[in-house]
């Protein structure tokens, strides 16, 4: 069964790219997303931010960047992380701004606060489709090793759910199935389009 | 055109279908019908309707995702033509059990969409035209019948997916029947926009759609999902349905809160853990969660009086945390709005001056007005007990959102503003106090009549009770005219002037006591009059009368009047409710103000142009806030009303409850029970628009102000709260503006009376919290940057500003939650300070040193997680160049961690490290390998003498090597302090010993005598010494040195020592510590070892051993010492003979100690030895050098000799020889008894002496006593063989004759010599020549060097020998002589001094020798008197006596027995055999006799043996002495 997925973290730079450029790669439908107001990178001092606005390709980010401070931003890594970016998609999207991008089946989400946006939003939405939403939380923290493991266990849940005809018979199995392998605890919740 | 067109299309389509219906891939088959969707999707196409049957057919594809497909499909084409729909949806209704999931899932989106748009038209079609299409309606029955084969499949166990889909169409269906509270106005009919649809346009009543029934049906259906939740249905559901219900009943309860009564108390009711577990239970209770925070949300009525419990039922589920979050949310924004209110007032207050302009009053005015509204809010929900406050947020939601409504200028929102208040009130139920508010209402209306009763209810209302009286009308407050702003005064003021014509009534008095209970009691005040018609504008106004029109309509206002006034005749349940109520309504009407017909009036005039929905609204409100007032006054007059409104309504059934939704909505709302009491005006905000930097430096101030308001804090208490709340300040303070900065420099400014701790650890949580829970990349960053430079600042201008005794630094670390980097290494160099860094110079350097160390000692013990990263600190500052931060470091490391069990692993490894890193870098650094082990030699063979002098290593180290010392001390430092607590890591030592360079070996022996003195002989270490690696002989020598210079070494270390010397180290210097306390037998064994050492250590040696120990005195006697070096035989103990002459040598060098008594003794003793020692004539030779004053003693030594047979000796005959010229002339007599044949050879050996003897045996009574044959030798008669041999008898008689003879000749001379000084000072010449003579042989010998050192080292002595001399006698004489004494050459005077001194006791022994033969009383008198001298000398006389009996009376065997014997049993015995000699003379025969049994015990091969081998030696020695020669 062929679904559609979409990853979502705060900012659309670090898991959810992570999580995108892995899936991608391995040949699922996917898209990612942030739900924050803004797309944040650290900056020189922890006071100065970089603070962009989702929309901004990763392309430029990452020649603002490296003009600003090669040496800073490849020491923190927000470098590579933009170069792997924009070798998946243009530039950071943001979820409540993208309800045109279509139905998924599958939402991934890294952290409560997304979770709880993305469900939100998909509640304040005209549910007229009638179409199931599967969202789930996986609580990825945010820095890039965590975001690699993190990445590697949205793959494998992802995979583990296109196995399946229709999850929702068997997203409680799989879940069940998933937290007790990988010893991590996984919300879901179902809403509609 | 158009026809070709769709004919064209027609066939087209036909095409694709056919073609799709014959293709046999699943691909191509959805190409086609792809195209064919994109065909139908052009907007002027006209369907054709043949075409229907081909897709039905392929309604059994056997594929289902053409199946799906066809579905879509079929769903697009109902929604556009209507007509078709009763075609269409029985299939559709057939496909609904298909097989396939996502099918009949398709089927059920369809059958949504297409329910709603026929709905729709149905509906709309009204509006347009009274009659219905039929077509139309035959859709719509059809559609009936879809609706209801979904719904059933939302009930009934199957396929979850298909389920969740239809209980989505349950949702969507309830929604649709039901009408939209909140829909807009206008709501269009416009098509395709179905979120404008709303069921109340059918209000007017429709021919198909009863609204009743749709109601009553969606009612049903909501019944049926709820029930589904209940409990046991519950437990077979899996969670995803589960989910999904709670979720659809959520949107529900959000779109419909008029529903909120019946679904929430079932969600409330849900206990997912009861009957799930695991993830079924987290994914419920997130839903849960999620529901109940946004009907928490939820503003409408219907959901307030479930806020407590959703509160409640979300700390249940989080354990607080998402509601605290809630709650805090609430008051963050509430906070925010009071913020800037304070702000305002701030300014009004800074700026309040009558001169102002009057904008700016007018803007305070409304400033404060809104302000002021908040802080009654606030207020109450401060003051409330905890159940209200829970309640007030709401209230203050609704409030703000009033607020915001009137921003908007439109007028609608007061409806909700004015609802939206009023269930708080409604929903409060503490009884007694709104029991007392009515009556103070009640009182106050009667007037004047009323104020005695006042007087006396006030006092009798417990202080509590009327709190809460006065809290609960805190709504009441107005928020026009009378403000808190203008001070209570002007609020008095404001009343009086506002006064209506009820107030003028009221006499002054009255009047009065009314305005000093409203100070008390604003609220009633406000309550009483608080009409204020001036500076309203327009809009204001309208509002103003509004709400007071509400609050206080002219008294005895009937309801009936309201009522007419706002009832709808359309709405017949309206009316029905008001009947239901009137009375209540209308008694309360007259206590209470709140009259809704005005309410609702009001609203009408003003909403002229409302819509029929609208006033559906209104009605909803205006029932609610009679029910509210039925329930007040229910609870004001319990018996008359006694079961409205306080039941929740969520049992009731909806047939039950009315006949239609507006009932149901009537029911929900009972339970509600709300009246409008409180209504914010309508006030136009007062926009100030400020710059950035306007605003920035506006909240500065306002900080900084709070923060200045802090320094008084701690005079009213509470910080603790306070701080909290500072440090949450902060955080929500914009980051830009640095608020930490304005709290450092707080905390700072004074750190211990503005409790800077407790604030700056309150401070640290807070952000620490902050960076913890955010886990967003940014935040988190900014917050933990917060932290760690706050912890920094404060951290360094702490130990900046406060001595190092100060603990405030170390309790901030301590305290603090989490301790980033930066302040380790501030820690860091608090304990280490860099080289060059200013701390250095710093006079407390030291004590910060100890400051930080205590610190950081602390940290260890308090907190493992960094436990770690402070021990390095410690063990840094324990390795640091500055000995004394070393040293303090070392201090705490040993004795205070190395005891924590848990580092203790740690500590050693690194000390070890440090250690082994010594050898490694320390010997690497120096490249000059060859200069290096030089170095290493020499330090290793002049180490032992420099400790054992005590002279200081570092004076004889290079410069150069000085820095490394030190190095090395720097790194071994804190591992010495460790072997002091674990005595087993010495060994290490030890071990690295061997191949460290010189510095460092420097620096270890520096170190070792402080450390093995504080160690002790402890096990551990003798375990170490007993097994010391190779190489560490030095160490160890300097070990056991350290450990003896105590007071008395332990046996056991003795012991371990001498296993030692006995197994491993041969080297006997390991011995010399424990030398002095070595038992006797121990020291002789080893003593020839002693002998073999180099002189000076020989030296050490012997002193040690002379010396002995405090306790035990010394372990050998001088003299004993002495026979010790005599009785080596070189070729037995392989000693060369030069080192046992040299040891002779270092003895006499000693003159203080090897006295002339002491070689007396011991020459007399050795004398006696059979054989002879081989060195005896030496030492002879010796004695008479060193102390001239013998040379009496020494001839009675030769003429025993001769006795002795000397000549048989051939070495010691040329010493004896020597000895007799040097004695000369003394020795002339000795010689004549030698046999002629000896004589001879002596003359011939030493022709010097015959002219000299034949000279002086020439004397007439010389000559006649001596026998012929030794005239015939020396030539004074003619020789005779026959003589000569018959004389050999006889000579040996003359010997003994002349023995004796010489015996009485020398006591005479020594009497001689007593009585008159005259003749020894003539014989004084002649023993300075025999000295001469003696030193002049001895130089042209090799030992010479050995002699002349000994002369030289006889310089000194002299001088001290007079000295003693002149000491002991005092009279005038001796002075006088003395002094001569001086004048002459040193030696000389020496020698004669001695003999002074000593009272020549050699001869009073032989005296006593004598004397025993001789006649008794004599002897006893003279055996006293040399008791009484110096002992050793006169035993050892003795005892020689007795041996020299012996070999006289059994002839030569018997004399090489007693030699055997001699040498066999160990020198005690001798010794005892000595005292025993002293102790009785009868005894001594007996002792003999023993000694004589055991040597005639001997068997005479073993004593033949022994002479044979005794005869060899003597010839190797002799020739040994010729090859040194």
């Amino acid at each position: 069964m062929r679904f559609r997925y979409a990853m979502v973290c705060s900012s659309n730079q670090n898991r959810s790219m992570e999580a995108h450029a892995l899936l991608k790669r391995q040949g699922l439908d996917v898209a990612s997303y942030g739900t924050g107001s803004h797309v944040k990178l650290p900056g020189p001092s922890l006071r100065e931010p970089n603070v962009y606005d989702f929309g901004t390709p990763y392309k430029q980010m990452f020649d603002e960047l490296r003009r600003k401070d090669p040496e800073l931003y490849k020491r923190n890594g927000i470098l590579q992380m933009l170069k792997r970016n924009l070798s998946v998609k243009l530039a950071p999207q943001r979820w409540q701004d993208n309800a045109g991008d279509g139905v998924f089946d599958v939402v991934v989400t890294f952290e409560e606060k997304v979770f709880d946006s993305v469900l939100e939003d998909l509640n304040n939405r005209e549910q007229s489709l009638m179409k199931t939403i599967l969202v789930m939380n996986l609580e990825v923290k945010d820095n890039h090793e965590e975001a690699a493991i993190g990445g590697r266990l949205a793959l494998e849940l992802c995979q583990e759910i296109e196995g399946n005809e229709s999850w929702e018979d068997t997203i409680d199995d799989i879940v069940a199935g998933f937290e007790k392998q990988h010893r991590r605890k996984l919300v879901y919740s179902i809403s509609f389009y | 055109m158009v026809g070709m067109m769709a004919s064209y299309s027609r066939e087209r389509l036909e095409g694709l279908l056919s073609s799709a219906k014959s293709a046999t891939e699943l691909p191509p088959k959805l190409h086609r019908l792809r195209n064919l969707r994109r065909n139908l999707q052009g907007d002027e196409f006209v369907f054709p309707t043949e075409l229907l049957p081909h897709l039905f057919d392929l309604l059994s594809d056997q594929f289902g995702a053409v199946r799906k497909f066809v579905v879509e499909i079929l769903g697009e084409i109902g929604l556009k033509y209507v007509e078709l729909l009763p075609e269409i949806v029985p299939l559709l209704i057939k496909s609904l059990k298909d097989e396939t999931p996502a099918v009949a899932r398709q089927v059920i989106a369809c059958g949504a969409d297409l329910f709603r748009s026929t709905l729709e038209r149905v509906a709309v079609q009204r509006l347009h035209s009274s009659e219905l299409n039929e077509l139309l309606e035959s859709s719509w029955t059809w559609m009936i019948k879809f609706k209801d084969e979904i719904c059933s499949a939302a009930f009934k166990q199957g396929n979850s997916g298909v389920k969740l889909c239809a209980m989505k169409f349950v949702e969507a269906l309830i929604l649709l029947y039901t009408p939209d509270p909140s829909g807009s106005l206008q709501s269009s009919s416009h098509e395709g926009i179905q979120a404008d649809f709303n069921i109340s346009i059918l209000r007017g009543g429709h021919p198909v759609l009863n609204i009743g029934d749709l109601s009553i049906e969606a009612s049903q259906k909501l019944g049926l999902l709820l029930d589904q939740l209940r409990h046991p249905a519950a437990k077979s559901l899996n969670s995803s349905t589960i989910v999904v219900l709670i979720n659809s009943l959520s949107s529900v309860a959000k779109k419909r809160p008029a529903y909120c009564g019946r679904i929430l108390p079932v969600l409330l009711s849900l206990d997912p853990l009861s009957f799930l577990k695991g993830v079924h239970a987290a994914a419920t209770n997130l839903s849960l969660k999620t529901v109940f925070l946004s009907c928490w949300k939820c503003t409408h009525p219907a959901a307030a009086p479930w806020k407590e419990r959703l509160i409640g039922a979300l700390k249940e589920i989080e354990g607080g945390g998402r509601a605290g979050k809630a709650k805090d949310l609430f008051y963050k924004t509430n906070g925010s709005i009071q913020d800037k209110d304070s702000v305002e007032d701030t300014k009004v207050s800074v700026e309040k001056n009558p001169t102002c302009a009057s904008s700016v009053v007018a803007e305070s005015n409304f400033g404060r007005k809104r302000s002021e509204s908040e802080y009654s809010i606030d207020l109450n929900g401060d003051a409330l007990s905890g159940k209200r406050a829970r309640i007030t947020p709401s209230v203050s939601e609704n409030s703000s959102e009033g607020l915001h409504g009137n921003d908007g200028g439109s007028l609608t929102p007061v409806t909700s503003t004015s609802t939206g208040p009023s269930n708080s009130r409604g929903v409060t139920d503490t009884g007694p106090v709104q029991h007392l508010v009515a009556m103070f209402g009640t009182l106050v209306a009667q007037g004047v009549k009323a104020i005695g009763s006042l007087e006396i209810l006030i006092p009798s209302i417990s202080e509590d009770m009327l709190a809460d009286v006065v809290m609960a009308n805190m709504h009441n407050i107005p928020s026009n005219g009378s403000t808190y702003g203008d001070g209570t005064d002007e609020l008095v003021m404001n009343m009086c002037i506002v006064g209506t014509d009820a107030q003028i009534k009221y006499p002054p008095s009255f009047v009065s006591a009314v305005l000093s209970l409203s100070t008390e009691f604003p609220p009633i005040a406000a309550l009483i009059n608080p009409h204020t018609p001036k500076t309203e504008n327009e809009g204001e106004e309208l509002c103003a009368d509004h709400v007071d029109q509400q609050m206080f309509p002219a008294e005895g206002t009937v309801l009936a009047t309201g009522l007419s006034a706002s009832s709808d005749a359309s709405f017949p349940e309206n009316e029905e409710c008001n009947i239901v109520f009137p009375p209540y309504v209308h008694y309360t009407g007259n206590i209470e103000s709140g009259i809704p017909g005005l309410d609702s009036s009001a609203q009408h005039d003003v909403l002229s142009e409302a819509l029929v929905t609208s006033v559906l609204d209104s009605t909803d409100v205006e029932t609610a806030s009679k029910n509210h007032i039925s329930s007040f006054s229910g609870k004001l007059l319990v018996d008359v009303v006694p079961s409205v409104s306080v039941d929740k309504s969520e049992e009731f059934s909806p047939k039950a409850a009315g006949t239609g939704s507006d009932s149901l909505v009537l029911s929900t709302a009972t339970s509600v029970a709300s009246a409008p009491q409180f209504v914010l005006p309508k006030i136009s905000a007062p926009v100030v628009d400020l710059s950035d930097e306007e605003k920035d430096s506006l909240q500065n101030l306002v900080f900084l102000r709070i923060v200045e308001a802090y320094k008084q804090i701690s005079v009213s208490g509470g910080s603790q709260l306070r701080f909290s709340l500072l440090a949450h300040l902060g955080v929500e303070f914009p980051s830009e503006l640095d608020p930490w900065k304005i709290l450092q420099e707080h905390v700072l400014s004074d750190y211990l009376n503005h409790e800077g701790h407790e604030l700056t650890v309150r401070v640290l949580y807070r952000l620490y919290g902050e960076a913890e829970a955010e886990q967003d990349f940014f935040s988190s960053t900014t917050a933990a940057s917060a932290y760690e430079s706050f912890l920094l600042t404060v951290a360094e201008a702490l130990r900046d500003s406060f001595p190092p005794s100060d603990k405030s630094l170390s309790k901030l670390l301590g305290d603090s939650p989490f301790l980033p980097k930066s302040v380790l290494k501030l820690l860091e160099s608090l304990c280490c300070p860099g080289s060059g860094d200013k701390v250095e110079k710093d006079l407390q350097s030291g004590d910060r040193v100890t400051q930080g160390l205590s610190a950081v000692w602390s940290l260890i013990l308090m907190r493992p997680g960094i436990r770690n990263d402070c021990l390095k600190i410690a063990l840094q500052s324990a390795v640091h160049h500055l000995e004394e931060i070393r040293m303090r470091a070392i201090r705490l490391v040993a004795n205070r961690l190395y005891s924590l069990s848990f580092i203790t692993q740690q500590i050693e490894e690194f000390a070890k490290e440090k250690l082994f890193s010594v050898v490694s870098c320390i010997s690497s650094e120096r490249e000059d390998a060859e200069t290096l082990n030089d170095d290493c030699k020499q330090v290793l063979t002049c180490t032992p003498k420099q400790f054992i002098f005590g002279v200081d290593l570092d004076t004889s180290s290079e410069a150069t090597s000085l820095t490394s010392v030190t190095e090395a001390q720097r790194c071994l430092s804190l591992y010495f302090a460790l072997c002091t607590k674990k005595h087993s890591l010495f060994v290490h030592v030890f071990s690295i010993y061997k191949n460290t360079s010189k510095p460092v070996k420097q620096a270890i022996h520096h170190q070792i005598p402080i450390l093995v003195r504080t160690m002790g002989s402890s096990s551990e270490l003798l375990k170490i010494i007993a097994d010391p690696p190779s190489g560490s002989e030095n160490l160890l020598m300097q070990v056991l040195q350290t450990l003896t210079e105590g007071p008395m070494p332990s046996s056991e270390l003795i012991l371990t020592i001498r296993k030692l010397f006995d197994t491993r180290i041969k080297d006997v210097e390991i011995l010399f510590p424990i030398l002095p306390f070595l038992p006797r037998d121990d020291v002789l064994r080893i003593f020839p070892h002693l002998v073999n050492l180099p002189m000076e250590k020989f030296q050490v040696a012997l002193s040690r051993v002379l010396q002995g120990s405090s306790q035990s005195g010394q372990v050998l006697s001088p003299s004993e010492a002495l026979i010790a070096i005599h009785s080596i035989d070189p070729a037995r103990d392989g000693i060369p003979l030069k080192q046992v002459t040299d040891a002779c040598n270092t003895c006499f060098a000693q003159r203080q100690t090897f006295t002339q008594q002491v070689l007396a003794g011991v020459l007399n003793q050795l004398v006696q030895q059979i054989p002879l020692p081989m060195l005896f004539m030496r030492t002879v030779l010796q004695a008479i050098g060193a102390f001239p004053a013998l040379s009496d003693f020494i001839l009675e030594i030769l003429s025993r000799l001769v006795s002795k047979q000397i000549w048989k000796y051939p070495k010691l005959w040329v010493g004896f020889l020597k000895c007799a010229q040097s004695t000369q002339p003394q020795s002339y007599k000795v010689l004549l008894q030698l046999p002629p044949p000896q004589l001879g050879n002596a003359l011939t050996k030493i022709s010097a002496l015959r002219a000299p003897l034949t000279a002086y045996a020439s004397q007439p009574e010389i000559q006649s006593s001596l026998p012929r044959s030794t005239l015939a030798v020396l030539g004074l008669v003619p020789d005779s063989q026959g003589t000569q041999t018959s004389q050999v008898q006889v000579s040996q008689e003359q010997v003994q004759a002349s023995q004796e003879q010489q015996h009485a000749s020398e006591s005479q001379q020594t009497t001689q010599s007593q009585q008159v000084s005259v003749p020894l000072s003539h014989s004084e010449p002649e023993h300075q020549e025999t000295s001469q003579v003696v030193a002049s042989q001895s130089q042209s010998s090799p030992i010479g060097t050995g002699r002349s050192e000994m002369s030289q080292s006889q310089s000194s002595p002299v001088a001290t020998g007079r000295s003693e001399m002149s000491q002991s006698q005092s009279s005038p004489v001796a002075t006088g002589r003395s002094e001569m004494s001086q004048s002459q050459s040193s030696p000389v005077a020496t020698g004669r001094s001695e003999m002074s001194q000593s009272q020549s006791s050699p001869v009073a022994t032989g005296r006593s020798e004598m004397s025993q033969s001789q006649s008794s009383p004599v002897a006893t008198g003279r055996s006293e008197m040399s008791q009484s001298q110096s002992s050793p000398v006169a035993t050892c006389w003795s005892e020689m006596s007795q041996s020299q009996s012996s070999p006289i009376n059994n002839g030569q065997s018997e004399m090489s027995q007693t030699q055997v014997s001699d040498s066999d049993p160990p020198a005690p015995t001798s010794h005892t055999r000595i005292s025993d000699s002293q102790a009785s003379s009868e005894m001594q025969p007996d002792d003999e006799k023993i000694d004589d049994t055991a040597t005639t015990e001997n068997e005479t091969t073993e004593i033949e043996k022994s002479r044979e081998s005794s005869a060899e030696e003597g010839e190797d020695e002799e020739e040994e002495e010729e090859e040194e020669e």
